[in-house]
């Protein structure tokens, strides 16, 4: 009788992992037909034929799924470690944004003289400023939301860290939009879109897995990262544009490749020392930073089709790359292998 | 405690429910406010059940399904409990507030 209506909404329960599954799947199915059927044979037969879960009934499956594959306090360890992994390459690409904020700000105070104290700005500096049809106070509004969004993050306000940062990302697209269709930006133009959603949507997505089990992020190390990082990647940044010596710096991509690579560089002694502290979980964060990283490196060589040396530079960029993640991948695959049971769930009678 | 987590908790006080008798509960004693879809539900249930506030009572065979009921563990009356003295205080200092304390109850405020 329930058939094709129970067809359906199991298929949507395939989105939790194997061991949620085993222990309330029958479950979540006998009350979800109880919430259909009406016990009449006519009205049930069309309603097996023609329902099937709403979007509600999805979305709340979806968001059940979210907090149990990147899981928190009380997962089985491989989700627990999954979700660690997930919300450390999170806070890491939200750093990179937040850096990239204090340095657009930084940059911009420079532009319009207001370090009386340093010399004047180089004139690439001053004509910096992005185009478009938004004005210009709506990119440092941006930079500033990115480093309210990683602040709030750190601080454990999930839900209004990830709404600034979606406010963030929605200046880049109408941006991206108007150079689509307005022809503004020579074709093809992958590499900036290719940006949008690994640097600037798939941070802001995966913030879900930032949710009620997830353990506090610790907030000194990650505070002091955002200084640190202007100061050991900003500063030089701004000192070699001041200077005019920027032509052998690498483009974003190749500074993101650059900067995944030394972090997996620094994390291998931790790695090789062999201590089981958790060095698996940062594994598996580089690894995923590594893939988002390779990714934006892959399509953004298409802007460069007309440059052999940009793609040899480029190809050079993923290879060190792929050397360096390959350092921590075996610490990350066995951080997901070592899978306890998970607890055991209470017994009938 | 969670208002989703209070309902499921109080849908369960007067006796053991099975799921969909739960969302049905609950929406009847949130006079319709809270309308749990099933993921939502199972997702307090879980959680219920792992911090030992509930567990399974029996299972009954309802048209060729297997229905599980719930109860409430002792661990999950006294956490009720103590989630409905709070709140109910907090009902009464919110009632004060607004001038809604019906006169000679006013101390109860406190």
């Amino acid at each position: 009788m329930s058939g094709n209506l129970e067809r359906r909404y199991r298929r949507v329960l395939r989105l939790l992992p194997g061991w949620y599954r085993q222990r309330w799947e029958e479950d979540m199915v006998a009350a979800f037909l109880d919430s259909w059927l009406t016990g009449d044979p006519e009205a049930d037969e069309y309603i097996t034929k023609a329902a099937g879960p709403g979007w509600a009934e999805v979305a709340s499956v979806a968001s059940l799924a979210v907090r149990l594959q990147l899981g928190g306090a009380g997962a089985p360890r491989r989700y627990f470690a999954w979700g660690q992994a997930v919300r450390g390459a999170v806070l890491a690409v939200t750093l990179v944004q937040a850096v990239a904020g204090v340095f657009a700000l930084v940059q911009m105070a420079w532009s319009r003289h207001l370090f009386s104290w340093l010399p004047a700005p180089p004139a690439t500096m001053v004509a910096a400023a992005p185009g478009g049809i938004l004005p210009p106070v709506v990119w440092y509004l941006m930079a500033c939301a990115w480093i309210v969004s990683f602040v709030t993050l750190v601080l454990g306000r999930y839900r209004a860290a990830q709404a600034i940062a979606a406010l963030a990302i929605a200046p880049d697209l109408i941006r991206l939009l108007e150079g689509q269709f307005t022809g503004r930006w020579p074709a093809p133009h992958v590499g900036p879109w290719a940006f949008w959603v690994l640097l600037d949507l798939a941070p802001v997505l995966a913030m879900s897995a930032f949710h009620r089990d997830a353990p506090p992020t610790a907030r000194r190390p990650w505070l002091l990262a955002l200084p640190a990082g202007y100061l050991l990647v900003g500063v030089p940044l701004l000192a070699l544009e001041a200077s005019g010596n920027t032509a052998w710096l690498p483009d974003f991509s190749g500074l993101y490749c650059f900067l995944v690579c030394l972090a997996c560089l620094a994390h291998v002694p931790r790695v090789w020392s062999g201590r089981a502290d958790g060095s698996g979980v940062w594994s598996l964060t580089l690894t995923l930073l590594a893939a988002d990283a390779g990714a934006y490196r892959i399509l953004s060589i298409a802007d460069y089709l007309h440059d052999p040396h940009l793609i040899n530079v480029s190809l050079a960029e993923l290879l060190i790359l792929l050397v360096a993640v390959a350092l921590v991948a075996p610490d990350a695959v066995r951080a997901q292998a070592a899978t306890p049971a998970p607890p055991p769930h209470p017994r009938l009678g | 405690m969670t208002g989703q987590a209070f309902f499921v908790l109080t849908a369960l006080a007067d006796g053991p429910r099975h799921g969909y008798g739960i969302v049905g509960e609950v929406a009847g004693l949130s006079q319709g406010r809270v309308k749990l879809k099933i993921g939502s539900l199972y997702g307090v249930l879980e959680r219920l059940a792992a911090e030992g506030l509930i567990e399974p009572d029996r299972e009954e065979a309802h048209d060729g399904r297997l229905r599980r009921y719930y109860r409430l563990t002792r661990d999950g009356r006294s956490a009720l409990a103590e989630e409905a003295e709070l709140r109910a205080a907090t009902a009464r200092v919110v009632r004060a507030r607004l001038g809604l304390t019906a006169p000679g109850t006013a101390g109860a405020a406190g």
